[in-house]
């Protein structure tokens, strides 16, 4: 599978999502959240959920989905109050959507790419990987996709081409288990999830080394419709976002994500990103 | 068995081992149906996991062999092995219709993209058929992916059934076990079972081997009454036979000594003929002495009658001393003793109207029982005259030759009746009911470790007693 084609299967399942359209019952705060983050720990969820609920006093309703494509196809629809989305889907659709608010890591709003290989693999960089089977996150991840992609697109090269094979895992735990595993070489992932499994889950990143780190960018944004910003339950969102470090329950979530807390941003955060998907898309 | 088993094996040992034979080849074929059962039985037990495993993956993996989508079919089979705990997974693999791996459970064994070894292909049988190298402990199971009539890829499986192995392998040990104490313990049982059965026919042969040395005793009542009914009646029949033997030998020495006193009544008769015989011409002597006494010519004629008529007599009574007072193993044979016979002999020679012909080479004495060979000699002629038309002659010789002493009697009687030769043919069998002079004879000879053979002569029988003699005994014979 390359990427264009679950570019395509993404556009079209938006699509449908907005032609079905179920309207969002009043006083519940409708949240959806990407691969990510560490989105197969339930016990974090519950938490999120609870501390959401607390602070703005709204039923939540958390919703995920496979794929970030599926999400920003419900944001852009109308179907969530905000998401928890990646910058790349951001910049994309930057004239509809705005930032709620960006998590804080290691006292930053800024999170790089990885790119990783097996531990036994040779590779040293990026051109070390060719003709080798690659393992991407997600086509609308920044970290996962667009940051390979660009630095490929930069030396004139594809992905379909300079590898011999790529494919989605749609989770960035996805992608460190499939070069692991050694069903992919290397891989491009997410380097704030990376650090948090290799602190968390030692075991797990054993099998894979970073050979290369990308500039920092924009870390992924809590986003919603920039014509619901300021809708009660967005600001209600905003303002829990934002106070959750002082709060214990929403402490216990930030330490769990590992994350120092949300803070408001600017869309010009994403601009490096912006920049990439630039040059990709004159690429394509 | 009894090709397998010497028939000089006691039946102790042969029973035992044809039970134990028996034994072995039972529980070689329970062996091998419960052996044959077990491994059909795991067999469709993997089988049905196997297809089970794949019914669930082939869903799961289905959606993404239709899309190509290397990383859900890996989860698919990652998560999968997981899942079905009851299977050993050794690989899976999901290949494309172009038979290129799209995902793999090992992903650095079976890389994306690869071509499966035509070596490992090989093992697979055809898809949904469970292919089982009992040598690799491996089992092999592979379906093909269809959407519709579309094939979009294959899945196959490679399961370690080491574990059902080493079940069936503990089965087939546990059974040998099981099955070698059992004939063991079977065989043991047999042993003693059958001892104790054949312990009455030890007590049987213990009887009837004591039989050869004396006389056949028979079985204590007490003993029989310990037995099975049937060894019981065998026992009695037994004693019936031993005490018919008994009876029956009780009467061949009643019939013995009657025929020796017979022999002593005719040697007697003989004796007082032989006597009586000079004592008219001896009476007849006196008379002329008393009458014509004082003529010398006469005197002397008549005391060298007497002379003469007296040492008959004394002949006459000194080969019935011998005869009657003999005693086994008082000395060696010499040509007088068999010499002697000619006076007990005559009077039946010449009742009969018979010529004896008389020829004895012995010169010097044979070591053998003289009384024995007396006899047996003295038994041998009296049949031959008996044997012999009137005017016919009975002829003795011996002579020791070629490390044996032979004697022998010829008559020109009509020849030897079959009753009597099988009397010299076998002289250990029970006495005739006819004469016993031949069986005497023969019983004798083989006391002394000789026989006695007819042979028919022309005309009259011939029969002669042969006896081997030591070789040093006879350096100084004749």
């Amino acid at each position: 599978m390359t990427p264009h084609r679950a570019t395509r299967r993404a556009a079209l399942a938006g699509t449908l999502a907005l032609l079905a359209r179920p309207a969002r019952p009043a006083g519940t705060l409708t949240v959806g959240l990407t691969p990510v983050f560490l989105d197969s720990d339930l016990a974090l969820l519950r938490d999120l959920d609870a501390y959401l609920g607390q602070a703005t006093g709204l039923a939540v309703r958390l919703m995920r989905r496979r794929t970030y494509q599926e999400i920003t196809a419900l944001l852009l629809a109308g179907q969530l109050d905000a998401a928890w989305i990646c910058g790349y889907p951001f910049v994309q659709h930057a004239a509809r959507l705005a930032v709620v608010a960006v998590p804080l890591h290691r006292g930053r709003p800024l999170y790089q790419s990885y790119l990783i290989v097996g531990s036994g693999h040779p590779a040293r960089r990026l051109a070390d990987l060719r003709g080798t089977t690659h393992a991407f996150s997600d086509p609308d991840s920044n970290s996962g996709f667009l940051v390979t992609r660009y630095l490929l697109a930069s030396a004139g090269e594809r992905p379909e081409t300079f590898f011999a094979r790529s494919f989605f895992t749609f989770g960035h735990r996805n992608v460190i288990r499939a070069v692991q595993a050694g069903l992919a070489e290397g891989g491009s992932v997410d380097g704030y999830v990376w650090e948090v499994m290799a602190e968390r889950e030692p075991e797990f990143v054993a099998g894979t080394r970073v050979i290369a780190r990308s500039d920092w960018h924009g870390f992924p944004p809590v986003a919603c419709l920039a014509a619901h910003r300021r809708a009660p339950t967005v600001r209600a969102l905003a303002e829990a976002l934002l106070g959750m470090r002082d709060h214990p329950v929403g402490r216990a979530v930030l330490a769990t994500l590992q994350l120092d807390g949300f803070v408001p941003a600017e869309p010009a955060l994403y601009d490096s990103i912006a920049r990439m998907s630039a040059v990709v898309r004159a690429q394509t | 068995m009894r090709l397998v088993l010497p028939p000089s094996w006691p039946l102790a040992v042969r029973v035992p081992l044809v039970v134990a034979g028996l034994m072995v080849a039972v529980s070689l074929v329970i062996g091998q149906v419960v052996l044959h059962r077990l491994a059909h039985d795991q067999e469709r037990h993997v089988a049905d996991l196997a297809a089970a495993y794949l019914d669930g993956v082939s869903t799961a993996v289905l959606p993404a062999a239709i899309r190509r989508d290397v990383w859900e079919a890996y989860d698919a089979l990652d998560r999968a092995r997981a899942r079905y705990r009851g299977l050993a997974i050794v690989s899976a693999v999901v290949t494309e219709p172009s038979g290129h791996v799209l995902a793999a459970s090992d992903p650095r064994l079976f890389p994306v993209g690869a071509l499966l070894p035509e070596a490992l292909l090989e093992r697979y049988g055809p898809d949904g058929r469970l292919v089982i190298d009992e040598a690799a402990e491996l089992a092999f199971l592979a379906r093909e992916l269809r959407e519709g009539a579309v094939p979009v890829g294959r899945i196959l499986v490679e399961l370690d059934i080491g574990a059902l192995i080493a079940e069936r392998r503990a089965v087939r040990w546990t059974l040998v076990g099981v099955n070698a104490g059992l004939t063991l313990l079977l065989a043991g049982l047999g042993v003693m079972l059958v001892r104790r059965m054949l312990g009455p026919v030890a007590i049987l042969r213990a009887h009837v081997a004591a039989g050869a040395d004396g006389p056949i005793r028979p079985v204590d009542e007490a003993v029989i009454a310990r037995q099975p009914a049937e060894f019981a009646a065998l026992f009695r029949a037994f004693n019936r036979t031993a005490q018919a033997v008994a009876e029956r030998e009780a009467m061949a020495a009643r019939l013995a000594a009657e025929e020796k006193y017979a022999l002593l009544g005719k040697l007697a008769s003989a004796m007082a003929h032989e006597v009586n015989n000079p004592l008219g011409g001896l009476f007849t002597a006196v008379d002329t002495l008393a009458r014509h006494g004082d003529d010398p010519a006469v005197r002397a004629r008549s005391i060298g009658f007497l002379r003469r008529g007296l040492a008959d007599i004394r002949d006459v009574v000194r080969a019935g001393l011998v005869t009657s007072k003999g005693r086994v193993g008082e000395g060696p044979l010499t040509r007088a003793d068999l010499d002697d016979l000619r006076h007990l002999v005559r009077h039946e020679i010449e009742r009969r109207g018979l010529s004896l012909a008389w020829r004895n080479d012995l010169v010097t004495p044979v070591p053998l029982d003289r009384t024995m060979v007396r006899q047996i000699a003295l038994n041998l002629l009296l049949n031959a005259c008996a044997a012999s038309p009137p005017g016919g002659c009975v002829r003795l010789e011996a002579r020791v030759a070629a490390g044996a002493f032979a004697l022998t009697v010829r008559d020109d009687g009509p020849g030897l009746p079959a009753h009597a030769r099988a009397v010299l043919a076998a002289p250990d069998a029970p006495p005739p009911g006819g004469g016993l002079g031949l069986w005497t004879a023969a019983r004798l000879a083989a006391a002394l470790g000789g026989r006695v053979t007819p042979a028919d002569g022309a005309p009259g029988t011939s029969i002669t007693l042969r006896v081997p003699v030591a070789a040093g005994a006879l350096a100084d014979v004749a």
